[in-house]
């Protein structure tokens, strides 16, 4: 499945918050929809999920437009709730059931999620008197009931300690392993970055950057280097550097100084000069970008 | 339709599992079992005075009386109070009687045609007064009569004359409906001014609590409203069923000892088709405001806004409930024939008229055709009010708003 977000705008109040966001989601490839808080994110999300109409744009899936009750879609909203009263098993079960279950599928669908998530214990309790961590988890076995084909998770990893911010990757991975269309927002890197093949960067209202995040690294590593030195700090061998070495520039990580070829400069030229410079190489490297970098590089550092 | 039962089922598990629900019932129950054996329980306290006393011709109660000397003579006086009337040798020593509350009510006869009464506080309904005047006034005129040459007894006897009324009531007797009619005017007021006060509550809460995104994503917003009003009103009727037939249960256990007056004013105006008229205007009206009140709830963000938020139509159907009220004494009168045509009175106004009145088959289809065509506007009003109401959190929006918003996006 493939689906596409085209030209997507809204206003609200005379405000336009979304402006001509496009991006496409391939089943059976993680894509990471990223953006600090406010960006348009949830705004997006919910646009596709038919909770407001959107001013103008397209969801098209495979060619037809994307109706989202024509699917088996699973969906956490990004603001969390469900009924506090209310026995945990008792209303997984109900809310399968209004997504098409009967009565037994629906049971077998809880009963799996909840004890996955390790929650066995409390099925038939009120979700209000779990903690805030496994309501969390209940939440988030909502949008997996019924075996959905397209999984649509406005930041699933918010409120989540890291063991169980790991058992939902898993779910994340093995879904996308399925083959299933798959989509999370987030505005936490780190969480996302090892299981991302797309993302969409998006920065008030507006996608700033979007594709394969490994050819993103690339093409934003390209020709960078990580360069550290034995007995010196990074702020001494910038200093040495832009004295004696032309046509680089100069930024650093807390890892290493990152140098940036320019002009014609080769990597063979610049580990001569640094060899006639008499520095003691520690660390010679190609330079590859972290998810973060390319976030604070795009929106900005002061920002992120 | 069929997530409409689905919502349905759940909701109306959740009513009727809620404890204070549960207590509620269990209470009313106790209350109407209790009060349908009063007169059972009054008879047990009756018959223990099985010695026949010797009853004054008139009882004037825990009352004293000070004659002057110029009035009447306590002779005069005890052949209508009994022998036991207690007399004071003065005023100051009855007023003393009447402050202490020795006796409620103390009389100074000042003399033939003029007395005063002392109480201590004066009560709305007594009449140890009247009686008093009345008997100064009898023995008056017996004085009179004699005076002129009468014999007070011969006129006594002259003025006996039964009168034989033979009344044929060719349409319906008020008398007859009054009871039943207040009873059930009363309960479909509590029904929808508690269940519409649930639903709102309800449709606020899985706002409040964000559940609502959740659910609209997952089914259809009608289903949603159509499936939570059938719930409430449905958890409603079951409940007022159990408590009304524990109230049967007390009446039919203790109907012996009910005087006939009173087992007519109860059923001697129910029959078949005032029933009828009763269960279909009450069903229609009853769903008419459960739907305004969804939409009210899901108008606000809140729960705790939900109250200033559905005060419009809860006045609105007191309006309806006064009515109603006023028409029990005047079921002929202009305001309830109005009242039984406008839908939003009609739940109580035509059901009343209808007991205490002929009302004509044109005019009860009319009413409820007016009723059903409003209920049926108000549902599908509710539904896009709640989906326009069901995402706009931060500040409440009111229903005339809401409506503009409708109409706005429908031109668009």
């Amino acid at each position: 499945m493939i689906l596409e977000i085209k030209q997507l705008n809204k206003s609200f109040s005379n405000k336009q918050v979304l402006h001509d966001v496009s991006f496409t989601i391939t089943s059976g490839k993680a894509m990471g929809f990223l953006g600090r808080n406010g960006a348009g994110k949830t705004t997006t999300i919910r646009a596709l999920m038919d909770v407001f109409k959107a001013d103008s744009g397209q969801f098209i899936l495979d060619g037809k437009p994307f109706v989202p009750t024509d699917y088996r879609v699973g969906y956490l909203p990004e603001e969390r709730g469900l009924y506090a009263k209310e026995k945990i098993l008792d209303q997984l079960i109900y809310f399968s059931m209004l997504r098409g279950a009967t009565k037994k599928e629906a049971k077998i669908s809880a009963e799996y999620w909840i004890e996955r998530f390790g929650l066995t214990f409390a099925k038939n309790a009120k979700l209000e008197t779990l903690s805030k961590g496994n309501q969390q988890k209940i939440q988030i076995a909502q949008s997996l009931l019924n075996d959905p084909e397209i999984l649509i998770l406005d930041e699933p990893f918010s409120g989540l300690d890291p063991v169980n911010s790991q058992v939902l990757k898993d779910v994340i991975v093995e879904s996308i392993a399925k083959g299933k269309l798959v989509i999370f927002s987030s505005h936490q890197m780190n969480y996302v970055e090892e299981f991302c093949d797309e993302i969409a960067l998006i920065e008030n209202g507006e996608i700033v950057l979007n594709g394969n995040l490994n050819e993103i690294k690339k093409e934003m590593g390209n020709r960078r280097l990580r360069l550290a030195a034995v007995g010196m700090s990074a702020d001494q061998l910038k200093e040495l550097l832009l004295s004696k070495i032309t046509d680089i520039g100069i930024e650093h990580d807390s890892h290493s100084l990152i140098i940036e070829l320019l002009n014609e400069k080769t990597k063979h030229k610049l580990l001569q000069d640094c060899l006639n410079c008499g520095i003691d190489i520690d660390l010679f490297s190609g330079y590859e970008p972290s998810l973060n970098d390319i976030f604070v590089k795009k929106v900005g550092a002061e920002n992120a | 339709m069929r997530n409409t039962v689905k919502v349905f089922m759940f909701e109306l598990k959740s009513i009727l599992h809620k404890k204070s629900v549960m207590i509620t019932t269990l209470v009313m129950c106790a209350f109407f079992l209790i009060a349908t054996s009063v007169p059972t329980i009054m008879t047990l306290f009756d018959s223990k005075s099985d010695t026949p006393t010797e009853t004054p011709a008139v009882d004037i109660g825990n009352s004293g009386f000070f004659l002057s000397a110029d009035s009447f003579s306590e002779t005069e006086l005890a052949a209508y109070f009994g022998p036991d009337m207690k007399m004071f040798d003065s005023e100051v020593s009855l007023r003393e009687a009447v402050v202490s509350g020795t006796i409620d009510s103390g009389f100074v006869i000042q003399n033939p045609t003029s007395y005063k009464s002392i109480v201590k506080n004066k009560e709305m309904y007594s009449v140890s007064a009247q009686m008093v005047s009345s008997v100064m006034q009898k023995i008056n005129t017996d004085r009179n009569l004699l005076a002129a040459g009468i014999d007070p007894a011969k006129v006594d006897k002259a003025s006996i004359v039964n009168i034989t009324v033979n009344e044929e009531i060719l349409g319906k007797d008020a008398n007859q409906s009054f009871l039943i009619s207040y009873i059930l005017m009363f309960a479909v007021y509590m029904l929808v001014i508690m269940y519409g006060s649930f639903v709102s509550t309800s449709v606020a809460r899985e706002k409040d609590s964000r559940t609502m995104e959740i659910l609209i994503t997952s089914t259809k917003p009608s289903a949603l409203i159509v499936g939570k009003v059938l719930a409430n009103g449905c958890a409603g009727l079951i409940q007022f069923g159990v408590i009304i037939t524990a109230g049967f249960i007390g009446y039919f256990a203790n109907s012996a000892n009910y005087p006939t007056f009173i087992q007519d004013m109860l059923f001697g105006g129910l029959s078949l088709d005032a029933i009828f008229i009763f269960l279909i205007f009450t069903a229609s009206g009853y769903l008419l405001y459960l739907f305004i009140y969804a939409s009210l709830g899901s108008l606000v963000s809140k729960v705790e806004d939900v109250g200033s938020s559905v005060t419009p139509v809860t006045l609105l159907f007191m309006v309806a409930y006064l009515i109603a009220s006023l028409g029990l004494n005047m079921p002929n009168s202009l305001m309830l024939r109005i009242g039984s045509f406008v839908p939003f009175t009609a739940i109580l106004a035509m059901p009343i008229r209808y007991f205490l009145t002929s009302v004509p088959l044109i005019e009860l289809l009319i009413s409820l055709a007016l009723m059903i065509a409003t209920t049926w506007l108000l549902a599908v009003l509710s539904i896009r009010i709640y989906r326009l109401g069901s995402l706009s959190y931060g500040n409440k929006l009111s229903f005339v708003k809401a409506i503009k918003l409708l109409l706005k996006e429908k031109k668009v």
